[in-house]
């Protein structure tokens, strides 16, 4: 007898969301699964529709159309609440309640579902020396650092022993080395608890370091999932592509040297933005086509910041020529 | 008038003021929060959207704050003397005082409410927070600093209106001044009396401040 694998952690059928009065949908006929156990990020740019996953998720949205299911349980009213305890949320901007105490706030998720105080309060206090924060148990919000207000934001996520994890940019409001210990925090417990971790981001960075499958949305659409080292070596969507560009550390292009042989990808747009701060011109494919190796005199030059509207960006091209006299200004 | 007759009129009078104005303040801070709640709940975009309950709530409270004080002590005159069996003294001053407060703590609060940050209101529902949890755990507690400063407010108003109940039998430190600066022109009398009001109002309002801050951890 075979038994039936584990349902994903969660599963978006045919979703559509549209906002009130909002002509385009946020979300739009998403379907997606997010295995059990993963770290998956969800990526995108501004307005793709990452926090609206995350709000119809935590039951702050409903559908139009489509279902989710969480744990193999269909989202409805009548499941919402228990849902909801099995789901931990961890904001942006932290979300912690500045009249309450750090242990306070990381007991408000069991005060709310009359867990005795003694109890809550144990458990509260196990939390914060989980995230390294038992000492300031008896401080407030205002009197932390924002690295440790997401501290306690994650312990108050998880105080409820949930299986789910949802973390919207919540590493986007911090500095990168800060944003660096988060990532770690949440991947050890995402392993030592066994959790699927969900982590919305606009940074490829964060993918890159700390997901094992990624989905990619772009106007309420999802265009590509998979996972992460998958999809990182081979995006099969412009979007990812885009994404992956502009993330690529720039090139160590030199004053005065040329390169042959390139693509614009290769490049990635951080490098192609100090090209064209410093007047490269490239050179047309066709020209190295023929095999000469003379460099074509304007107007056959395009500077690099023109490269998008020729459209030489998808076609490839021969070699980039920085300028000799122009000194690389550091930013 | 001499001191030793000044000193028991004034401490008196202080004390009327205060029987008129304490109690009042108490009930309309009661009443007035959860008519404030109402109105933050059931705004559109609240927590429990009900447009129409919102409209008419809002009407009433804007009707009650621009009523003269004055005039609404008159109107009020058979519901006085329904509750308190009589429309003169201090303890029939109390009914209009209430109600005069009851729509200006109602405004405070829901400014005060709509000023805790969405944010904080939407990890509350997301823990699966019930409406009255909302209210109660976060909304309230978050907004305290701002419901203690406008209970002060609303204090330092009722001791002014409970003035001019004073003026019209209710006793207390305006019906002194009226008394005795206006009908009798004991001018040292009057100075006296608005000097016990100076005071008064600055110790409610130091205190008021006091705990207001000690109490805000933000
Ligand atoms: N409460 C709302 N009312 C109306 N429109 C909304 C609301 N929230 C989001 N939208 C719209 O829905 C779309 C998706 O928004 P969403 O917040 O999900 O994007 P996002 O991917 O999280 O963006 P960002 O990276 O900027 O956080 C956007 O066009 C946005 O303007
Ligand atoms: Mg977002």
């Amino acid at each position: 007898m075979s038994t039936a694998p584990p349902p994903p952690a969660l599963e978006f059928s045919r979703v559509t969301k549209t906002y009130p009065g909002q002509p385009q949908a946020a979300l739009q006929d998403l379907t997606l699964r997010i295995p059990r156990g993963s770290r998956t990020g969800i990526i995108g740019r501004s307005g793709a529709g990452k926090s609206t996953l995350v709000r119809l998720i935590s039951g702050l949205e409903t559908p139009d159309l489509g279902h989710i299911q969480v744990q193999g349980q269909p989202l409805t009213p009548a499941t919402l609440k228990q849902l909801q305890a099995r789901t931990g949320l961890v904001f942006q901007h932290f979300n912690l309640l500045a009249q309450r105490s750090v242990l306070h706030n990381v007991t408000l998720p069991l005060e709310l579902r009359g867990t005795p105080k003694v109890l809550r309060e144990r458990r509260a206090r196990e939390l914060l020396q989980l995230v390294g924060l038992e000492a300031l148990a008896g401080r407030y919000p205002a009197q932390l650092s924002g690295g440790q207000k997401q501290r306690v934001g994650i312990a108050r996520a998880l105080v409820t022993d949930p299986d789910l994890l949802l973390a919207d940019e919540a590493t986007s409001a911090l500095d990168p080395e800060t944003s660096a210990g988060l990532l770690t925090l949440l991947t050890e417990l995402q392993r030592e608890r066994d959790l699927t971790l969900i982590l919305v981001t606009h940074q490829l960075e964060v993918i890159r370091a700390a997901t094992t499958h990624v989905a990619v949305l772009d106007q309420g659409r999802l265009v590509e999932a998979g996972e992460t080292a998958s999809v990182l070596r081979q995006p099969q969507s412009a979007v990812t592509r885009a994404l992956l560009d502009a993330h690529r550390p720039e090139h160590p292009l030199l004053a005065g040297e040329t390169l042959h042989h390139l693509t614009l990808p290769d490049l990635g747009a951080a490098t192609l933005d100090r090209l064209a701060r410093q007047r490269a011109r490239i050179v047309r494919a066709e020209a190295h086509a023929l095999g000469v190796d003379v460099w074509l005199t304007a107007p056959d030059h395009v500077p690099a910041a023109e490269l998008g509207r020729t459209g030489l960006g998808g076609t490839g091209l021969s070699g980039i020529e920085t300028p000799r006299l122009i000194p690389e200004v550091s930013a | 008038m001499t001191w030793d007759v000044l000193w028991p009129l004034l401490w008196q009078a202080t004390l009327e003021t205060l029987w008129m104005v304490l109690p009042s303040a108490l009930i309309a801070q009661i009443l007035g929060t959860a008519l404030g709640a109402v109105l933050t709940l059931t705004r559109p975009g609240g927590l429990r959207p009900q447009a129409v309950v919102y409209r008419g709530l809002d009407a009433v409270v804007n009707v009650g704050r621009s009523l003269p004080f004055i005039i609404l002590l008159v109107l009020l005159i058979p519901l006085t003397r329904l509750i308190t069996g009589t429309s003169i003294g201090s303890t029939a001053a109390t009914v209009p005082l209430t109600m005069a407060a009851i729509p200006f703590v109602a405004r405070l609060v829901d400014g005060a409410l709509r000023d805790v940050p969405g944010g904080v209101v939407e990890a509350a529902r997301a823990m699966g927070a019930s409406t009255a949890q909302t209210v109660f755990k976060v909304l309230l507690p978050e907004a305290r600093p701002a419901l203690v400063h406008g209970f002060t407010v609303m204090l330092v108003s009722l001791i002014g209106y409970s003035a001019m109940a004073g003026a019209i039998g209710g006793g207390g430190l305006g019906d002194v001044a009226i008394r005795y600066g206006y009908q009798r022109f004991e001018t040292g009398v009057m100075i006296a009396t608005v000097l016990a009001l100076l005071v008064l109002v600055q110790a409610v309002q130091w205190l008021g401040d006091r705990i207001a801050t000690r109490t805000d951890h933000r």
